[in-house]
């Protein structure tokens, strides 16, 4: 086997890759690491000192501000994920169990192309739909349900509808990988043992598909938390997230050296969820290389 | 037992199922079906029910220079982007999937890290070094940054047909004498093709579309159009930005019918 032998010269394809990997993405995470320790810039300003007067400012939070952003972070994240897997489990079923090609062809053509679409793009789409003049509202006042406008948007509602939408087909597509490949005979034999389709959906395909849903709900989560455009143009002034606040710090307060503390912080948050996404995605493979 | 299915009588847990699943779809289609609509509404803001069908917001998206000057800037970039991260993508997918290296599954675990570490932190990251480096903003930064976004695309879609095709092809033309290097520009290379080109125009999109990295690395009046939408939107809600949407999302729909012709959806998805 070739598996143990040396590397071979087509190994020194991998340079231009490592180079652009280093330059722009290890040192950058570096220097932000760097610049979250320091008072201002080192380079230009003579008098930058290091100090942990950023992390200070995070932890006591004297403004009273940064927990709740974080806190409203991680919430949004978390709801943005349950509601993604309710909504995406069954699509991803229905996928992967359709028997038609050209069916799963269009079915996933609809889940991907929301995908190729920006992000500002399908924002500016809930916001027709969700605003007070919008599709919803006109709709409803008009048949008479409502007196007044809902308020779904400029509210925590509006930003994880949006941002359901736009992660829900990463958990589609992680989901439709494992339930495509749990071997469908063994939902038939629980079914001719006399389970109904319910239960053996319940017992047999939703345990075996577990570490899809948790990979799935880690990435959504994940992508969630870090997203900027959504929350700042949905949630108006009632929400405020980490990536705002970052945003903020570097835009109207030009202070980058909080921001890169931030950021810090965001990226451990982040960090930890790849590492268990990783974990994970290492055993499915595994499985896979078993079968 | 299938013929008998056809005879069955009405089966309302599948329908219920197949409903549930045909709102799902509506869900995720119908938002982009409402900004036709309101790009093709005349009316001076967004409101519904639309009362008619004009061109005045392509009209307007299409004379504002503002508008203009950052749809131009991003498809630069974008044109760029996709080549840059097609040569370096595709060099190094080759590399991790024949290059015998060790390590191969953190390596590639490493260069797929910036599709899941924050986007805006890469940005911020970069904004950064660039400030601490002294040079500014320059339009080249933006590029590399989209391009270090968009190389995963590239690296994933590749690894998908490298991992498909059958490595024996490539055993059976240096049995029949071919130089490592003839095998390599004969053999591999037109057979991975599918899977650069794919990536590329996955990369052109996502540098096309790219929100985040792109925030703290453009200049006042050099801003790609995201960003211009991103703080038009901050602003005025009207069609233009119903206009501006359209012409994203038809060239996102161009770019899922080329990658299904290319290599079939499927490579690619595998996440």
């Amino acid at each position: 086997m070739a598996v143990a032998s040396r590397p071979s010269p087509i190994a020194w394809l991998l340079a231009p890759a490592l180079l652009l990997f280093v330059l722009f993405f290890v040192l950058p995470f570096g220097v932000m690491a760097m610049m979250s320790f320091y008072s201002g810039n080192p380079v230009t300003n003579p008098n930058a000192f290091p100090t942990t007067r950023h992390y200070e400012r995070f932890i006591f939070d004297t403004a009273g501000i940064f927990h709740d952003a974080l806190w409203a972070t991680l919430r949004i994240g978390f709801i943005t994920t349950v509601v993604s897997l309710l909504i995406g489990y069954p699509l991803a079923h229905w996928m992967a169990r359709m028997q038609s090609r050209l069916g799963h062809a269009l079915v996933l053509m609809a889940v991907i192309a929301p995908m190729l679409t920006g992000i500002v793009v399908r924002t500016f789409a809930w916001m027709t739909i969700l605003q007070d003049r919008g599709v919803i509202n006109t709709l409803l006042m008009e048949w008479g349900v409502i007196g007044k406008p809902l308020p779904l948007m400029y509210n925590e509602f509006g930003t994880v509808v949006a941002l359901v939408h736009i992660y829900v087909p990463f958990m589609v597509l992680t989901l439709t990988g494992v339930i495509g490949r749990i071997d469908e005979r063994l939902e038939q034999a629980a079914r001719s043992l006399g389970a109904g389709r319910l239960r053996a959906f319940v017992e047999v395909t939703l345990p075996l598909s577990l570490p899809g849903i948790l990979a799935g709900s880690l990435l959504v989560f994940a992508l969630s938390i870090s997203a900027y455009v959504t929350p700042s143009l949905m949630g108006g002034t009632d929400v405020l997230t980490l990536p705002m606040l970052i945003a903020q710090q570097v835009g109207t307060s030009f202070n980058p050296n909080f921001a890169g503390a931030l950021g810090v912080v965001l990226l451990l948050v982040s960090l930890l969820i790849v590492v268990a996404y990783n974990r994970i995605l290492a055993r499915l493979s595994g499985e896979q290389g078993l079968a | 037992m299938n013929t008998g299915c056809n005879k069955r009588p009405f089966d309302a847990g599948r329908a219920t199922y197949l409903t549930l699943n045909g709102l799902l779809l509506a869900f995720l289609l119908a938002p982009i079906a409402i900004v036709l609509v309101f790009a093709l509404n005349p009316t001076p803001y967004i409101s519904f029910p639309p009362v008619g069908v004009s061109l005045r917001w392509f009209e307007k998206f299409f004379r504002s220079p503002e508008f203009m000057n950052a749809l131009f800037l991003s498809l630069w970039v974008a044109g760029c982007v996709l080549v840059l991260s097609i040569v370096i993508g595709g060099a190094c997918a080759l590399a991790l999937a024949r290059g015998n290296l060790p390590g191969r599954s953190f390596l590639t675990a490493f260069f797929m890290s910036p599709l899941m570490l924050p986007a805006i932190l890469t940005g911020l990251a970069l904004f950064q070094s660039y400030l601490l480096a002294g040079i500014g903003r320059p339009v080249w930064g933006l590029i590399l940054a989209h391009t270090l976004v968009a190389v995963p695309y590239v690296i994933r879609t590749t690894l998908a047909v490298l991992h498909n095709f059958d490595r024996r092809i490539e055993e059976a033309a240096a049995v029949l004498g071919a130089s490592p290097t003839r095998v390599f520009f004969e053999v591999t290379l037109p057979l991975i093709r599918p899977g650069v080109f794919a990536g590329g125009v996955f990369a052109f999109i996502v540098s096309f579309d790219q929100f985040p990295v792109s925030l703290f690395l453009v200049v006042p009046k050099g801003e790609t159009l995201p960003v211009v939408l991103f703080n038009y939107m901050k602003f005025d809600l009207d069609g233009a930005i119903a206009a501006a949407s359209m012409v994203s999302i038809l060239l996102a729909l161009s770019v899922v019918l080329v990658l299904e012709r290319l290599i079939g959806l499927k490579a690619y998805v595998k996440l």
